[in-house]
C-alpha cells in the first residue's frame, strides 16, 4: 500500500497510451477500468493510513530524502485525490463514446488526470513544478482541442501567460534550494520552524515565498492575472471547461495551502494581503459575470469570483475560517462542473451560446433543468445546498469585521442577479431543438446533483470524520438564513430589472473591456513588485 | 560569471514579455526567461575550480561541484523545448486562421467577425 501513490499516478498515464496506441474496438473503456482501479486502491490506501499519515511518506529508490523524488499524502491531499478522482468519473461518463477519434481526447483526459495527482501528492519542490508545467502543457492542448480560430489564440495566451509564472515559481525554488540545501518541502518546513537562518538568508526566503505566490496566483486565477481563465474556459469543450473550472484552477488553491504551511516557521503574514487580492478577485470577478451575454463566459467569470471568495477564507490563521475556504474549493468544484455540463447540453441542443436567445429550457429539456436549478441554487448560497455551507462558514469567521462581510454580501448579491438574469432561459414556451438522448451526461449531471444535496446536508459528520474540525455552529434551520438568502434574491432581482436588462453604456463598456497579452504580463509584473514590496522591504 | 546578470536576463526576457506585440516574439522572451532561470540555477551550483561531478576512485582536490542543479535542470530544459514547440505549433495554428500573429490584430479581427 505504501507505494500506491505511484500507482495512481502510472495508471492513467500507462492507461492513456494503450488508449492511444491500440487501435482496438473497445478500448475506450480500459478508461473506465483504470479510472475503478484507482478509485478502488485510493480507498483502500485512505482505509490503510487513517490515522497516522506521516507512515505515508516514501523515497523512490531509496535516494536521501533531502534530494531525492518523495511523495506524501495527508488528509488534505486525499482529500483533493478523491475530489479529482470524482470530477474524472463525471467527465469520463459526460463524454464518453466509442467513437475511434475520440481515443486522442481520452490520452489527454487521462494523462492530465495522472499529472493532477502527482502534483498532489509530491513532496519535493522540483517535482511540483515539473508537474505543473505538465499540467499546463496538457490543459493548453486540451483547450486547442476544438480546433477553431478561438480556441488555438485562447491556447496559446494561456500557455504563454501561465509559463512565465510558473518560471517563477522555479525561481523561487532555486533560492530555497540555496538556502536550505534540500527540496523537500517537510524538510525545508523544519527548517524554517527551527529558525536557523543567517541574516539576509531570511530576505532570501522572503523573495522566494513571493516568487511561489506570483507563480501560484497565475495557475489559480487571482487578481490582477486571472486574464486567462475566461478566454480559455470560455471557448473550450463544455466538458472540459468544467473540468478546468472545477479542478486544475484549484491545483493553484492547494499548492497555495501547503507553500504557506511549508513557510509556516517563516513568520510571514499573509493574511490581510491575500484578504484584499481575494475581495478584489470576487468583486471584480462578478463584476465581469454581470456584464456578460456568452452562457459559458458568465460562468467562467463567476470561477474567478468564487476563487475569490475562497481565497478570502484561506487568508486567515483562524482554523474554522480557513475551513470554509477550503470546503468552498469543494463545494465549488461539484456545483460548478454540474453547471458546465449542464450549459454544455444546453448549448449543444439550442446550438446557441447566447443567453438572451435561449428560452424555454424548462420545457424542453425538464430533466437536465432541474439539475441546473440545484447548480445555480448552490452557486447562489441557498440553505440545504452545499454552497450556503461553506459561505456560511466564511462569513461567521469574518462577521466580526464590517468591512469584510459587506463585501462578500455585496459578492452574494453580484452572483444571486447574474444567476437570475441566466435562469431566463429556463422560462418562454417549449421549443423544438436537437433530441440528443445520451445517458452518461444524464447520470453525470444526476451524481453531482446529488452530491451537492448531500454535501448541503451532511456537512457535519463529513468536515468532522476527514478533517477533524467540527463545523455544527453552521445550520440552516435558522431563519436568518433563509431571511439572508431572500434578501440577497430581492436585491439581486431589483438589480437586474433595474440595471442589468437595460444594458446601459456602463454595462457595454465593462464587457467590451479586455486585457492584451502585453498588459497581462505588465500587470502580472506589477503584482510582483508589489508583493516584493509588501513581503520582503515592508 | 556573476548569478546577478542571469537575474538582467531573466527581466529582459519578463521587458520583452510585457512589450512585445507579436506572438512569435513572446515566445522568444519566455525562452529567454526560461535560459535566465537555468543559468542562474546552474552559476548557483557552480564551484570555482570544482569538477564535474562524476564518481572517480579519489575526492578531487578542489572539490566536486554540485550535481542536483545540473539534474533539475536537464528536467527544465527538456520541459521548456516542449513549451517552444507547443507554443510555436500553436502560432502556426493562429496564423492559419488569423492570417497575422500580432495580438492586437487578431482581437480586432475576433470583434470584427
Amino acid at each position: 500500500m505504501l507505494y500506491a501513490p505511484i500507482a495512481l499516478i502510472f495508471i492513467p498515464v500507462f492507461s492513456a497510451l494503450v488508449i492511444y496506441l491500440v487501435k482496438a474496438r473497445f478500448i475506450h473503456y480500459l478508461a473506465l477500468i483504470a479510472q475503478a482501479a484507482m478509485t478502488v486502491l485510493a480507498i483502500l490506501y485512505y482505509q490503510t493510513y487513517t490515522g497516522n499519515f506521516a507512515d505515508t511518506f516514501f523515497v523512490i529508490g531509496g535516494w536521501d530524502a533531502r534530494i531525492g523524488i518523495s511523495l506524501i499524502n495527508d488528509p488534505l491531499s486525499l482529500s483533493f485525490v478523491f475530489l479529482s478522482l470524482f470530477t474524472w468519473w463525471m467527465v469520463l461518463i459526460y463524454t464518453f463514446n466509442t467513437k475511434q477519434d475520440n481515443r486522442t481526447f481520452l490520452f489527454f483526459l487521462m494523462f492530465l488526470q495522472g499529472v493532477f495527482l502527482g502534483l498532489l501528492q509530491t513532496n519535493d519542490l522540483f517535482n511540483m513544478f515539473v508537474f505543473l508545467e505538465l499540467t499546463t502543457i496538457i490543459v493548453t492542448i486540451l483547450i486547442a482541442f476544438k480546433k477553431a480560430g478561438d480556441s488555438f489564440r485562447a491556447g496559446i495566451y494561456y500557455l504563454l501567460l501561465n509559463t512565465s509564472g510558473v518560471l517563477m515559481f522555479l525561481i523561487g525554488i532555486i533560492l530555497l534550494y540555496f538556502t536550505f540545501g534540500t527540496i523537500n518541502v517537510n524538510t525545508i518546513q523544519e527548517a524554517m520552524q527551527a529558525g536557523v537562518l543567517v541574516t539576509g538568508e531570511e530576505y532570501a526566503v522572503r523573495f522566494a515565498y513571493v516568487l511561489l505566490m506570483a507563480g501560484i496566483s497565475v495557475k489559480a486565477a487571482l487578481f490582477p492575472v486571472f486574464t486567462w481563465l475566461p478566454k480559455a474556459h470560455g471557448v473550450a469543450m463544455s466538458a472540459i471547461s468544467g473540468l478546468l473550472s472545477g479542478l486544475v484552477v484549484k491545483g493553484g488553491l492547494y499548492l497555495f495551502i501547503r507553500m504557506n504551511e511549508m513557510f509556516a516557521g517563516a513568520q510571514i503574514d499573509y493574511t490581510l494581503f491575500f484578504y484584499v487580492v481575494g475581495a478584489l478577485t470576487a468583486v471584480i470577478g462578478v463584476m465581469f459575470a454581470l456584464t456578460q451575454k456568452d452562457m459559458k463566459q458568465v460562468l467562467a467569470y463567476h470561477t474567478i469570483s468564487q476563487v475569490g471568495i475562497v481565497m478570502m477564507g484561506l487568508a486567515h490563521y483562524d482554523e474554522q475560517t480557513a475551513f470554509g475556504g477550503l470546503l468552498h474549493i469543494f463545494n465549488h468544484a461539484l456545483f460548478k462542473t454540474l453547471l458546465f455540463l449542464g450549459a454544455g447540453i444546453i448549448i449543444k441542443a439550442y446550438n446557441n451560446k447566447k443567453i438572451k436567445e435561449i428560452r424555454g429550457v424548462m420545457r424542453t429539456m425538464p430533466v437536465v433543468s432541474i439539475f441546473m436549478i440545484v447548480g445555480m441554487l448552490s452557486i447562489t448560497g441557498a440553505p440545504f445546498f452545499n454552497g450556503f455551507i461553506s459561505k456560511s462558514i466564511i462569513k461567521y469567521g469574518i462577521q466580526a469585521s464590517g468591512i469584510k462581510y459587506w463585501i462578500l454580501f455585496i459578492v452574494n448579491i453580484g452572483t444571486a442577479t447574474s444567476f437570475i438574469k441566466m435562469s431566463q432561459v429556463f422560462f418562454g414556451p417549449k421549443v423544438m431543438t436537437l433530441r440528443i438522448k445520451e445517458m452518461g451526461q444524464r447520470i453525470a449531471l444526476m451524481t453531482l446533483a446529488f452530491s451537492c444535496v448531500i454535501l448541503g446536508n451532511l456537512y457535519i459528520p463529513i468536515s468532522e470524520g476527514f478533517f477533524g474540525i467540527d463545523v455544527s455552529h453552521v445550520s440552516a434551520v435558522k431563519w436568518e438564513a433563509f431571511f439572508d438568502y431572500a434578501v440577497a434574491l430581492i436585491l439581486g432581482f431589483c438589480f437586474y430589472k433595474l440595471v442589468i436588462e437595460k444594458d446601459p453604456r456602463a454595462v457595454r463598456k465593462i464587457r467590451e473591456f479586455n486585457v492584451s497579452f502585453e498588459t497581462a504580463n505588465y500587470l502580472f509584473m506589477l503584482y510582483v513588485a508589489v508583493m516584493v514590496v509588501y513581503f520582503v522591504l515592508l | 560569471m556573476n548569478p546577478l546578470l542571469t537575474f538582467v536576463v531573466i527581466l529582459i526576457g519578463f521587458y520583452g514579455l510585457s512589450t512585445s506585440t507579436n506572438i512569435i516574439k513572446s515566445v522568444f522572451c519566455v525562452t529567454i526567461i526560461e535560459s535566465g532561470v537555468i543559468l542562474l540555477f546552474l552559476n548557483l551550483g557552480n564551484l570555482d575550480g570544482g569538477v564535474i561531478p562524476v564518481i572517480g576512485d579519489t575526492l578531487p582536490v578542489g572539490g566536486i561541484a554540485d550535481p542536483l542543479p545540473q539534474a533539475l535542470m536537464i528536467t527544465t530544459i527538456v520541459i521548456g523545448s516542449t513549451v517552444t514547440a507547443l507554443a510555436l505549433m500553436l502560432c502556426i495554428k493562429v496564423f492559419h486562421h488569423y492570417g497575422t500573429v500580432e495580438w492586437a490584430e487578431i482581437l480586432s479581427r475576433e470583434s470584427g467577425k
